[in-house]
């Protein structure tokens, strides 16, 4: 479903290598997790794969479509969570489901449902017609995962998605993240949370200094050495090792 | 004192903070490009800058160096640093938005309150330096002043921010209460502060004429003795002062200290001037503080609700198309951010305004004399030139101060990621942006072609010409200025106001209005030396279609221009 041949991404002001000749694949079906540390290039390769950003070399493909091609019909398909908040704050919650949907084709019914449905999940029906510049962090991660799953995607992708979020939505969202791909599609998510990672995931990869280190089931990165995600990790990131 | 230097320094550093985010853009380059831009607008606004320096030196030639007159220039710079910088007073001094940065910071509410009013005085000092440099340097000159009133110009910028800073205060501080009680209708807000700003300046414009300069004289008719005339003008203008100024008693001691021509009176004018503005330093502390701890309180505390909840399904979706929606939503977040409302509406009403002074200025006479407006109207070049001039000049100002088209990418700030990731095209994103500042200058237009048939008698399809020819101007304007906000965005902003400052679009902007109200220009005289000496009416129709279609070519153009590049420039965006 998601396809990287070779990006890399460095960015120009700063001159620095954000992403480094990462070649990456995943399925339909699976839950992919994204682990590095800060500055890895998770979000520069997440940015990438939706779009925001375009990598200096190498092809990103969604469901077949190259995203450099064509990418209204491959951004079509893709659901983002971002990391941070900075969105439309002077519009009501209701008032950006609305353009999102519009954005992206959905009919007002259909619309209707899914604000229904995704509202409930998360216990945010009484805050939509509010600003978003009155919501709290968590509300606010709330919406962004309402916004992205309006329109049916293919493939969700969420940076860093369970930052904020109360216990209660964070397994109401865990739970989703499950039921989604149960359905044939794809979900890629970024985490400092190893444990929702080693939990959740179908594969692993990890990124350090722009490089994929690692990247294989969460059975297979333990197979050579037996320890524990959380020290895997560490000892792939410390000073740019396993490179 | 240490802590009051840091917040300062970073109130004062945070208004000016943004970043360009664009890759591959050289630094060299865009400095030298506003290096370029700055020469030809300074060139452009010379006349304008260097014929009221040339007034103001025969003002003080005149009226040699009179007290009254120097107080009433002082007023009038006064007035025109409180119009600069009310706004940021509200915005930056009782509009408590950081109240969670600062308040856990272990300094005291009147630290962070004095550091505020000293950002906002720093900036109006700057206003105040141009101000004085146009207006009192130059009446310095002709009145022939000595070493005492230069050296007391150069404290005067750092005093005659004082009082507009009171007045300021004085008029924030109703305001700010009645913005932070009128709940959360933010179009609501936007709109009062759009009137509220037009009354301070309609009041001041009204003091300003009230004062009564252009009430003529008893000389008769200013070409039989032109001397004379003027002489007998500024005498009476001096004696209506002389009875109000001294009222402005700062001013007038300050200006009294500069015009000093003993040592004694300098000392005298200068210690009484100082204490007073102390005083009025005072004052404004001591005024505006309580309310500051009060707006700070109500801001953490009803930061929040008062908003219905919504059962299941109980609210309404729009179906609109993308262009449409993108447009609205556009609209709704710029109305509702209440500096970018503000600074979006606000410039809009400029041209309105001007035709309005135009026709008091143009229309004043004594009883049973004819006014200079009366006399040009019957004559029959009056009905060709003046659209032309008012449509030239409009396209200057016009397109300098419509902000919705200037910053439409750099507005977007660090949520420009949203506009990225739409499966919408970068070019239909674009034509939204350009498609509402050409609404919003299309009102402004409108009004203004309305005023020019109304008050200044010009025929109305020459009003109907002009507004056809103006909303092209606009449209193609504005997908230039999309298009270069676009390839060197600024993000990263904590102040929009100051983010406006800070960049160049405006002037360039304005540069693109003065190419076209050259072109204008080029285009329509050989028309109108035509019609001068035939007097045939298709010569004024057929120059009015070559107008049209000239700027009919240009937005076309420049529309072509802007969806050509805006993947590329897009795509280049880094966030």
């Amino acid at each position: 479903m998601i396809r990287l041949y070779n990006v890399s991404k460095t960015y120009a002001k700063s001159k620095t290598k954000a992403v480094e000749d990462l070649s990456l694949e995943i399925g339909a079906g699976e839950i992919f997790g994204f682990l590095g540390p800060n500055g890895a290039g998770k979000s520069t390769t997440i940015k990438m794969i939706t779009g925001i950003l375009t990598p200096d070399s190498g092809t990103i493909e969604i469901d077949g479509i190259n995203i450099a091609d064509n990418p209204i019909a491959a951004k079509s398909i893709v659901g983002f969570v971002p990391d941070n908040h900075e969105t439309y704050e002077t519009l009501k919650g209701i008032e950006y489901l609305n353009f999102i949907g519009t954005m992206y084709g959905v009919s007002t019914a259909d619309l209707r449902a899914k604000i229904d449905e995704y509202a409930t999940l998360f216990d945010l029906t009484d805050a939509l017609p509010k600003m978003i510049s009155t919501y709290s962090h968590g509300m606010k991660q709330k919406l962004s995962v309402i916004a992205a799953l309006i329109h049916e995607p293919k493939v969700w992708i969420l940076d860093e998605p369970l930052t904020g979020l109360d216990p209660q939505s964070a397994f109401q969202l865990k739970q989703l993240m499950r039921k989604f791909a149960k359905k044939g599609n794809t979900v890629f998510f970024s985490s400092h949370v190893i444990d929702v990672v080693e939990k959740l995931c179908d594969r692993i990869g990890i990124i350090n200094h722009g490089k994929l280190v690692a990247v294989d089931t969460l059975k297979g990165l333990r197979a050579n050495k037996r320890i524990s995600l959380e020290k895997l990790f560490l000892t792939l990131t410390k000073n740019g090792e396993g490179q | 004192m240490k802590k009051y230097l840091s917040l300062v320094k970073l109130l004062f550093i945070q208004q000016f903070k943004s970043r360009a985010s664009v890759s591959g853009s050289s630094s060299k380059k865009r400095a030298g490009g506003l290096v370029a831009i700055i020469v030809i607008l300074a060139l452009c606004f010379a006349p304008m800058l260097i014929s009221m320096a040339v007034a103001m030196y025969y003002m003080g030639k005149a009226s040699n160096g009179n007290v009254y007159i120097g107080t009433f220039l002082t007023l009038s710079c006064q007035g025109l640093v409180l119009m600069f910088g009310l706004h940021a007073i509200i915005s930056n001094v009782f509009t408590v938005r950081d109240a969670d940065k600062l308040l856990y910071l272990p300094v005291r509410s009147p630290t962070i309150f004095f550091a505020k009013l000293t950002v906002a005085y720093i900036n109006e000092v700057i206003t105040t330096a141009v101000t004085v440099l146009f207006v009192l340097l130059p009446f310095g000159i002709g009145s022939g002043a000595t070493v005492a009133y230069y050296f007391m110009l150069v404290l005067s910028i750092a005093l005659i921010p004082m009082l507009p800073m009171l007045v300021a205060c004085i008029v924030s501080m109703p305001f700010s209460a009645l913005i932070a009680r009128i709940g959360k209708n933010s179009t609501v807000k936007t709109v009062l502060r759009i009137v509220v700003y037009l009354l301070i300046m309609g009041a001041y414009m009204y003091a300003m004429y009230s004062f009564g300069f252009f009430a003529g004289s008893e000389s008769g008719n200013i070409l039989d003795n032109p001397e004379q005339y003027m002489q007998d003008m500024v005498s009476g203008f001096i004696d209506r002062l002389s009875s109000v100024m001294p009222y402005f008693h700062p001013n007038y001691m300050l200006m009294s200290a500069m015009m000093a021509t003993s040592f004694t009176g300098w000392l005298v004018g200068f210690g009484i001037t100082l204490g007073e503005h102390i005083l009025l330093l005072g004052v404004v502390f001591l005024v505006s503080l309580p309310f500051y701890r009060k707006m700070l309180t109500f801001s953490v505390e009803y930061g929040s609700g008062g908003v219905r909840k919504l059962g299941k399904g109980q609210y309404k979706l729009g179906k609109n198309g993308i262009v449409k929606e993108l447009m609205l939503t556009d609209l709704k977040r710029t109305v509702r951010d209440g500096q970018m409302g503000f600074q979006s509406f606000a410039g809009v009403i400029m041209m309105p305004i001007i035709v309005v002074l135009l026709y008091f200025f143009m229309g004043i006479a004594d009883e049973g004399d004819t006014s200079f407006l009366q006399l040009m109207e019957v004559s029959k070049l009056y009905q060709v030139i003046t659209p032309l001039v008012v449509l030239i000049y409009m396209t200057f100002i016009g397109l300098g101060t419509n902000v919705m088209g200037l910053y439409p990418i750099s507005r977007e700030n660090m949520s420009v990621y949203v506009l990225k990731s739409l499966p919408v095209s970068f070019s239909k994103i674009l034509l939204s942006k350009v498609l509402v500042a050409t609404a919003v200058m299309l009102i402004s237009d409108f009004v203004t072609c309305l005023l020019i048939v109304l008050l200044l008698g010009v025929k109305w399809y020459f009003g109907l010409a002009m507004l056809a020819t103006m909303s092209l101007m606009g449209f193609g304007s504005m997908c230039i200025t999309t298009l270069l906000d676009l390839k060197d965005p600024r993000f990263g902003w904590a102040n929009f106001q100051q983010n406006l400052k800070n960049s160049k679009n405006s002037w360039i902007a304005m540069l693109i209005g003065f190419l076209l109200g050259l072109a204008t220009a080029l285009i329509s005289v050989m028309f109108i030396v035509w019609y001068s000496f035939t007097s045939v009416w298709y010569a004024i129709l057929l120059m009015w279609l070559v107008i049209f279609g000239a700027m009919f070519a240009f937005a076309v153009v420049s529309y072509k221009i802007m969806t050509g590049k805006a993947t590329k420039y897009f795509e280049k965006l880094e966030v």
